[in-house]
């Protein structure tokens, strides 16, 4: 990072500036007076928005493609259904009805934790953190790589997918959980349809994303980048470049955990479709369209992605119906022609605007 | 389903039963993952639309039976061919600008089986088709004492094993066989002793696609025909590939091993479960294996 690169797009400040105002603008919806099932819409945009930044740390930066970032954020929303769910009983009526229709008796003793709500928020935060550590562990110490990862993440995913969906009792199967009340905590009750849940997903948004960029600009992030451009010399140069994959898959897994988090918070439902192969790839095709060097791009594409598919399926239902040929082509063609996303192209267009007279070279100096 | 009657104790004729469909459905996975053994194997591209061209071989010879009323066992070799088009067509038009970034491969064919699922959605609709599978005796059961198997699945294993064999000898006993194992080896040496390497891998591709073709044909006789089926074997026929290591052998003995496993651990549990610890097991494994069964010594590309 010598910024010696007269692209204004590669200096620090401006990227700096760039997110403040994105996230200025964004916070900024809800005063419009936007309807309040359109303020839910967007709060799940923000959702969807954090599982780009996930899947653009692993894989864009962290050079690991996992295809199954739906395993923190499943893990994570299931905790936070049983949290809620739990918040809905009561000492004279434990069971939630979907165990009663299963034919269970007593509330089993997994569930019994959730009782307390900052427990079940500890095990929503914990339980997805230490599955992706044992995970990361027997993968990234086997040395690993490429697409060796994309397939063992894929077949985890499906095996939390077909556990969803077959433990019943526990699950509530292909129906999921859906709780009949907003999530409430230090006497707060956060109403999904409310502009205090848009601004809290934002707010986690926005500190997930500044947090990702603060790290890769540290020596870590130089580290982090250096193995996925070369792991084997940064091994030759003597850094554990396990440990640094171990450390950038658990915490783009820690920001899936929150989206989960939030996603049943403002969706009040999980159900396995969290575990399902496309959902997962769908957040590597957002940053992948966004840019994958670029947390930025990958916001912007989810949002815009997302919100694409609603208008067209508003429109009519071919449209709907026409929406992942649409997608798909869309993807083959970023891949094929656009290999850097959207981001790249805009890299490439800031090019063209000369600061100071400078020699506009323009070598990448500091990504995205 | 309630605790007590998730375990299934111990019973002779009805584990041995589960032993013969634990052959059976390796078979299936082999089938499924053959393809894809070849193409990553020779050309090192991970083909994530691999389940689609099973799936777009299924509706093919759907349509062969309804439209052209075509028997079954023709549309075997058909569907082999219709497939294999549309794979080289898709390797000249999309996978031949990637091969300098192997990742970005796997994302490519994967938009590609996005569309090929929604455009087969839309021409067909989502409702499930049916193969009808003739001759009729290959859709009673084999009962031999405690043995209780599909004719179906018997046929698939064996066709399974003719079409391995096939592959061998078309890899070890033909010109073009050398060609492909030149270039798998070393694939700017082999360029320059004249071995056109873009055809070699155009071919290649086109056969893998082929062969999915013909494992839709039969995975339609034996389950429903749907636009999202692909998504049903892809997994299981990708863990196949790299428990085996990658190569051919290597696919025919880890689909043996993974079929048995899966089938005696669902006849102890369930078959969710099975899969789950199954899963679990592979990914234990290649913590200490990550080469696989049968690492390849020689070098490859």
């Amino acid at each position: 990072m010598n910024g010696q690169s007269s692209n204004i797009y590669n200096d620090p400040k401006a990227q700096w500036f760039a997110y403040i105002v994105l996230f200025g603008v964004l916070a900024l919806i809800p005063t419009f007076g936007t309807e309040p099932f359109q303020l839910r819409v967007f709060s799940s945009y923000a959702v969807y928005a954090m599982l780009a930044v996930s899947a653009s740390m692993v894989w864009g930066f962290g050079g690991i493609l996992s295809l199954g970032q739906g395993i923190p954020y499943g893990l994570a929303a299931y905790c936070m259904g049983a949290t809620m769910q739990m918040q809905f009983q009561t000492p004279d009526d434990p069971i939630p009805s979907f165990m009663l229709t299963n034919e269970l008796n007593e509330l089993p003793s997994v569930w019994q934790p959730f009782w307390n709500t900052s427990v079940g928020l500890i095990l929503a935060l914990g339980v997805p953190t230490v599955v992706m550590v044992v995970f990361g562990f027997l993968m990234f110490q086997a040395r690993l790589a490429g697409a060796f990862i994309a397939i063992m993440t894929l077949a985890m995913l499906n095996a939390f997918y077909s556990m969803a969906q077959d433990l019943q009792p526990f699950t509530a199967g292909f129906n999921g959980i859906s709780p009949p009340n907003a999530f409430k905590a230090f006497g707060v009750e956060v109403d999904p349809y409310s502009s205090m849940l848009y601004w809290i997903n934002l707010g986690v948004l926005a500190l997930v994303t500044l947090g990702s960029k603060y790290m890769l600009q540290s020596k870590f992030g130089t580290l982090v980048r250096a193995t996925r451009d070369d792991a084997e010399r940064v091994r030759f140069l003597g850094y554990s470049v396990a440990y640094y994959q171990i450390v950038v898959f658990v915490f783009a897994g820690l920001i899936a955990t929150l989206a989960g988090i939030l996603w049943v918070m403002t969706q009040q439902y999980v159900s396995p479709t969290a575990f399902e192969t496309p959902f997962s790839i769908y957040m590597v095709i957002w940053a992948a369209v966004g840019g994958r060097h670029s947390l930025f791009g990958a916001i912007v594409a989810a949002i815009v992605l997302n919100y694409l598919q609603t208008e067209l399926a508003d429109i009519s239902d071919m449209w709907q119906k026409a929406w992942l040929l649409i997608l798909g082509g869309i993807f083959i063609a970023v891949v094929l022609l656009l290999p850097r996303g959207l981001a790249g192209m805009f890299e490439y267009l800031m090019g063209f605007i000369k600061i100071g007279g400078r020699n506009s070279s323009s070598t990448r100096v500091s990504e995205n | 389903m309630s605790v007590h009657d998730f375990w299934t104790p111990f019973s002779a004729g009805p584990f041995v039963n589960a032993l013969f469909l634990g052959f059976t459905l390796g078979a299936i996975w082999l089938l499924a993952a053959l393809g894809l053994t070849i193409i990553y194997g020779t050309m090192g591209v991970i083909n994530m639309a691999h389940g689609e061209f099973i799936m777009v071989g299924a509706y093919f010879t759907f349509l062969l039976q309804t439209e052209g009323g075509i028997p079954w066992l023709a549309c075997l070799p058909l569907a082999f061919i219709g497939v294999a088009i549309l794979g080289w067509i898709v390797e000249r038009l999309l996978i031949r600008h990637l091969y300098a970034r192997p990742l970005d491969t796997l994302l490519a064919t994967w938009g590609v089986s996005l569309v090929l699922v929604q455009g087969v959605r839309l021409i067909f609709g989502g409702e499930p088709q049916y193969v009808a599978v003739q001759p009729h005796a290959l859709t009673q059961s084999a009962e031999l004492a405690f043995i209780h198997i599909p004719w179906l699945r018997i046929f698939i294993l064996g066709a399974t094993l003719a079409l391995a064999a096939g592959t061998w000898a078309i890899l070890y006993k033909t010109i073009y066989g050398i060609r492909v194992r030149a270039v798998m080896q070393n694939k700017e040496m082999a360029a320059s002793f004249g071995i056109n390497a873009q055809q070699v891998y155009g071919m290649t591709f086109a056969y893998g696609a082929g062969l999915a073709g013909i494992a839709g044909a039969m995975f339609g006789g034996l389950k429903t025909v749907f636009p999202d089926m692909g998504l049903g074997y892809i997994v299981e026929a990708f863990l196949v590939v790299v428990t085996g290591g990658g190569h051919l052998f290597g696919s025919i003995y880890s689909s043996a091993i993974l079929g048995e496993l899966n089938s005696v651990f669902s006849y102890f549990t369930n078959s969710t479960f099975a899969r789950f610890v199954l899963f679990v097991l592979i990914v234990v494994f290649l913590r200490f294996y990550p080469q696989g069964l049968f690492p390849e010594t020689k070098a490859r590309r």
